[in-house]
């Protein structure tokens, strides 16, 4: 810690820390316009200068360390005198056309020359006029704003990843740009807007529609993925019409990634449900509350009656549900239905993450800590792309790569993690347990461990055992890296001092499976460390918290059917309630879904928009949607957070817990928590966290297996990825994500291509076993031979129709052929 | 040279051992644009994509670095390369006439190449023989003193086909 004096105050700062961060971490305020936090000092501005007791020159105190005993003046005449000249030479070209600036009223250049600026400069220039560059979907830049400040430029790079942005030419022509002066094509997460302290980048999708002072904003949380970032809502005469991230705001910091920056609007999709719906013949009709509520409880009391009556009704929960709407469901069907038949999709994700690190380490809970990558030696990602999925997580680890961690990366995609990785290890799709049996092989030959440690360990001789058939030389065979590749990753990993091991699990990825967590979970052990070297997030925005509110199939007293049960077996129930999900466009093996949905006496689906699965249902009921209600998510950390209520509901929508508490008292059973502090209060009484701490180890060896072998017929593996625009599938709702990726198009190297006769961005028709779809294809070099890569969000895509699952968790990788349609 | 080939560690020598990967990749920049340029004439952009790819670094950077030095071109250039002097001298003498005959006789602008790629048109700030003003340049070769008569001369030895 070192002491200095600013304007007269002792303050105390880390050494290495600049004059400028020293004043904000203690309350002084220095004005600045090219410095974040984020990224490196540029030192560009000037506007920050101060004044230093013994020195002559005034000095930008966002690139002066502050030293031990300095003092410092940040607000003398002269100080703001130079400013003001500062501000003046920016002036110089800049069009001053705030009147038609998105910016005005939150812009930090206005703000300074409004406090600093004189009312006329001494130059006459003439102004840039350079027209906004709208090409790009989503981001818009009007270059004669730019102050050259590059924040866009180093965020974009050093930060995010990505680069899409640079100083184009030299002097006063500079401009930023893309490359080339082409339109924006990057991540479109949208921080550069963020960051701009001008109008230079601005929110396409919110020009011109409101300025922001007339704006009232709101906090809550997004609702995409499990990362819970904090979605900062610009709302107007009842309508939300930005999202953006606030400095230093909730989990993620204020950053946010491009589905919680522009996705919102998918609440504002067409086919919103705005009355309940019954079914008469063939037909849905719209009905009012009363009808609807009434035709359920008799139709469900009537099952009800029969013999074994409640074993034959089930529900399905939802990730994209508050805890609150979860478990209100809960008590709906343990309470009124009388049956543990509950499940949700994250069967396919993140219950067998808990299932199992149960088995290995005794856990009764699992969460990530999205911080974890920070200050790591090494990191090793298996077959996921964390910077999609978990976009704030993924920035996290870009950052411990920066600062000195070895990010290892077995993937059989280019992603944004490979590319900034220090190893790629190139393996085979679904190959990652055979990877990681291959790694704990050569830890074990070369004695990479504590041998007296793990031999001591439930499991270890027979794990010790199953390694035998996974030598260097049959890993090669099998994942296509070679010997010296695995064992570079293998010493790397063993000889580090810390370490994590990351991916995801979840129902719209299909190379890994729950022996992957297992195979991941014995090279931990192995290693000596526990469950805490195991990030593993949860999908989605409360997925977590739908598994806590005990929506799985073992949250009650006997084990209730799961899943698959209810979805892939006909006859196994007879009446299924859905609230928030659709099993049809979300889960793999379509057309087995609707035969078993068709075979059901009654089908209720409750959502706020009209699916595929809603299509088949015979009650509609309309929910309210994210914004519509007051809740709580709980996120992949497990840290649970408010969502609000910001908007009215759409039509006679109801918040998901309401439309169960009326319909459990049209069923006669009136439920003690009829309101949402009610059920708050109840929700803490029962659902006990049970905090994640054991002692417990077990290995638990797991073989390679694939899933379908490709063959004449079908000559390719069908892998199904996430990508960045898009979260489940609610989000293909959304017309301003749509902008950029509105279909699911299926990626093929070139030389499969070739083979199979298929051209860049023709149509292709896609056959499996299952079925057969039409898609746009993309011949691509970021995947390899003998593959095709899909991603599972858009419902009109239909890639369900193509896949399957693995009802006992193994890899369900499907194969397919092409043909050029 | 074949970007693909293009040995980051041997062309930036040295100095490579004492900064980071970045800033090797970065600092291998301008000797690769010099090379690329060399064999195509200017920088073509898939082959920026290709260094791109092979540097893993951002396309918009390796632009940003190349678009600051005026010696490299993002478009075909003209077999020859004329310069007109627009430094003060020349300015005097009429450095303004010179460039606008030759951009009627061959109907292009400053900065642009002909369509058949056998000329490109450039001004240049004093090539450093005031003395001879107004002066142009054809690729090395300097012609001064450029009266009626000389931009004959000049205009024929553009046209004149390369032996
Ligand atoms: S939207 Fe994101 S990826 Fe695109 S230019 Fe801006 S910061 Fe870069
Ligand atoms: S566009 Fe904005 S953030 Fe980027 S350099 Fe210009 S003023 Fe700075
Ligand atoms: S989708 Fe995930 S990373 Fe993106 S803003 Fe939402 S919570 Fe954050
Ligand atoms: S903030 Fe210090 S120079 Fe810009
Ligand atoms: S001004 Fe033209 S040669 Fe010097």
């Amino acid at each position: 810690m070192i002491e200095l004096t600013i304007n007269g105050k002792k303050v105390k700062t880390e050494k290495g820390k600049t004059i400028l961060q020293a004043a904000l971490s203690n309350g002084i305020k220095i004005p600045n316009l090219c410095y974040d936090k984020r990224v490196v000092p540029f030192g560009g501005c000037r506007v920050c200068v101060v004044e230093i007791e013994g020195q002559r020159k005034l000095e930008a105190s966002c690139a002066t360390l502050a030293g031990d005993g300095m003092v410092v003046l940040t607000d003398t005449p002269k100080v703001r005198r130079a400013r003001q000249a500062v501000l003046e030479f920016m002036l110089v070209h800049h069009p001053l056309d705030c009147p038609v600036c998105d910016k005005a009223g939150e812009c930090d250049l206005q703000e300074l020359v409004y406090e600093y600026g004189k009312p006329d400069g001494r130059f006459v220039r003439e102004k840039k006029h350079s027209p906004p560059d709208t090409k790009g979907p989503l981001v818009e830049l009007t270059a004669n704003r730019c102050i050259l400040c590059g924040k866009c430029v180093r965020l974009c790079s050093e930060y995010q990843g990505r680069g899409a942005l640079g100083f184009i030419g030299r002097g006063f022509s500079t401009v930023v740009q893309p490359a080339f002066g082409e339109a924006i094509e990057c991540d479109y997460c949208g921080q550069c807007i963020d960051i701009c302290p001008t109008g230079a980048l601005l929110n396409k999708s919110f020009k011109y529609k409101a300025r922001p002072w007339s704006l009232e904003e709101k906090d809550t949380i997004c609702p995409f993925c499990s990362c819970g970032c904090t979605l900062t809502l610009g709302i107007r005469e009842g309508k939300i019409l930005r999202s953006r991230g606030k400095e230093d705001l909730g989990v993620s910091g204020g950053n946010l990634c491009g589905r919680g920056r522009f996705g919102f609007d998918y609440i504002y999709s067409e086919n919103r449900l705005k009355t309940p719906f019954i079914r008469k013949e063939a037909n849905l009709e719209p009905s009012t509350w009363d009808e609807a509520l009434a035709y359920i409880s008799d139709r469900l009391k009537y099952i009800l009656s029969n013999a074994n009556g409640s074993e034959s009704v089930g529900a399905i929960g939802s990730h994209r549900c508050t805890n609150e709407d979860n478990f209100m469901l809960r008590k709906f069907m343990q309470n009124v239905v009388g049956s543990d038949n509950m499940d949700s999709s994250s069967a396919l994700g993140f219950s067998r993450v808990r299932k199992a690190l149960n088995m290995v380490f005794g856990l009764k809970d699992h969460t990530i800590d999205m911080k974890s990558p920070i200050g790591k030696d090494v990191i090793l990602i298996i077959e996921s792309d964390l910077s999609v999925t978990h976009p704030v997580f993924g920035l996290n680890i870009l950052k411990a790569k920066r600062e000195g961690a070895k990010l290892i990366v077995a993937d059989s995609k280019e992603t944004k993690l490979t590319k900034h990785s220090t190893q790629w290890s190139r393996i085979k799709q679904g190959t990652g347990v055979a990877f990681l049996n291959g790694i704990m092989k050569v830890i074990v030959d070369k004695g990479l461990f504590n041998r007296e440690v793990a031999s001591g360990i439930t499991g270890f001789s027979e794990l010790e055992k199953s390694l035998e058939a996974y030598s260097p030389e049959k890993v090669t065979e099998i994942t296509g890296i070679s010997s010296e590749e695995l064992i570079g990753a293998a010493e790397t990993l063993a000889k580090a001092k810390s370490r994590i091991l990351s991916f995801t699990l979840s129902p719209s990825e299909n190379t890994k499976c729950i022996d992957t967590i297992l195979a991941a979970s014995n090279l931990v052990i192995l290693l000596g460390e526990g469950p805490e070297s195991l990030q593993i997030p949860a999908e989605y925005a409360n997925t977590y918290g739908a598994y806590s509110m005990g929506i799985r199939p073992d949250a009650g007293k006997s084990e209730g059917k799961n899943l698959f049960d209810m979805l892939y077996v006909s006859g196994s129930i007879n009446a299924l309630y859905i609230m928030g999900e659709d099993p049809v466009s979300v889960l793999p093996y379509k057309s087995r879904i609707i035969k078993t949905l068709k075979s059901l006496e009654l089908l209720i689906v409750q959502d706020i928009a009209l699916t595929e699965t809603a299509k088949l249902a015979h009650v509609i009921l309309p929910a309210s949607s994210w914004a519509e209600k007051d809740g709580t998510f709980t996120n992949a950390e497990g840290v649970t957070q408010r969502v609000y209520k910001l908007i009215d509901s759409t039509g006679e929508a109801l918040p998901d817990w309401q439309i169960l508490r009326n319909l459990s008292s049209a069923m006669g059973t009136d439920m003690a928590a009829g309101t949402l502090e009610g059920l708050s209060n109840e929700i803490k009484k029962t659902i006990r966290s049970e905090k994640a701490t054991s002692n417990k180890r077990t290995f638990h060896p797991v073989l390679y297996s694939r899933g379908e072998e490709p063959d004449n017929e079908y000559p390719l593996s069908l892998v199904t990825r996430d990508i960045l625009q898009h979260s489940g599938t609610m989000s293909t709702r959304s017309k301003t994500l749509n902008l950029v990726s509105s279909e699911a198009i299926i990626e093929m190297n070139e030389r499969d291509a070739k083979r199979f006769g298929i051209s860049d961005n023709s149509h292709v028709k896609v056959i499996s076993r299952r079925g057969a779809v039409y898609l746009r294809a993309a011949v691509s070099d970021e995947v390899p031979d003998g593959a095709v890569y899909v991603p599972a969000h858009f419902p009109h895509s239909g890639i369900s129709t193509l896949t399957s699952p693995s009802i006992h968790g193994g890899i369900a990788m499907e194969t397919v052929r092409v043909e050029a349609a | 040279m074949r970007v693909e080939d293009l040995d980051v560690n041997e062309m930036i020598g040295d100095v490579g051992k004492i900064i980071c990967e970045h800033d090797r990749k970065k600092g291998v920049l301008i000797h690769a644009f010099q090379k690329i340029q060399q064999d195509y004439g200017y920088l073509p952009g898939e082959v920026l994509m290709t260094l791109s790819k092979k540097l893993s670094l951002p396309l918009a950077e390796i632009y940003s670095v190349a678009s600051f030095y005026k010696q490299f071109h993002f478009s075909p250039r003209g077999k020859k390369v004329v310069r007109v002097c627009m430094g003060t001298a020349c300015h005097v003498r009429g450095a303004k006439n010179v460039l606008n005959a030759l951009e009627d006789e061959f109907g292009i602008k400053q900065g642009e190449t002909t369509d058949d790629l056998a000329m490109t048109l450039e001004t240049v700030g004093c090539v450093g023989c005031c003395g001879l003003a107004p002066v142009a340049t054809i690729n090395e070769d300097v012609v001064g003193d450029i009266g009626k008569k000389k931009l004959e001369l000049l205009v024929k030895a553009i046209k004149e086909e390369e032996k």
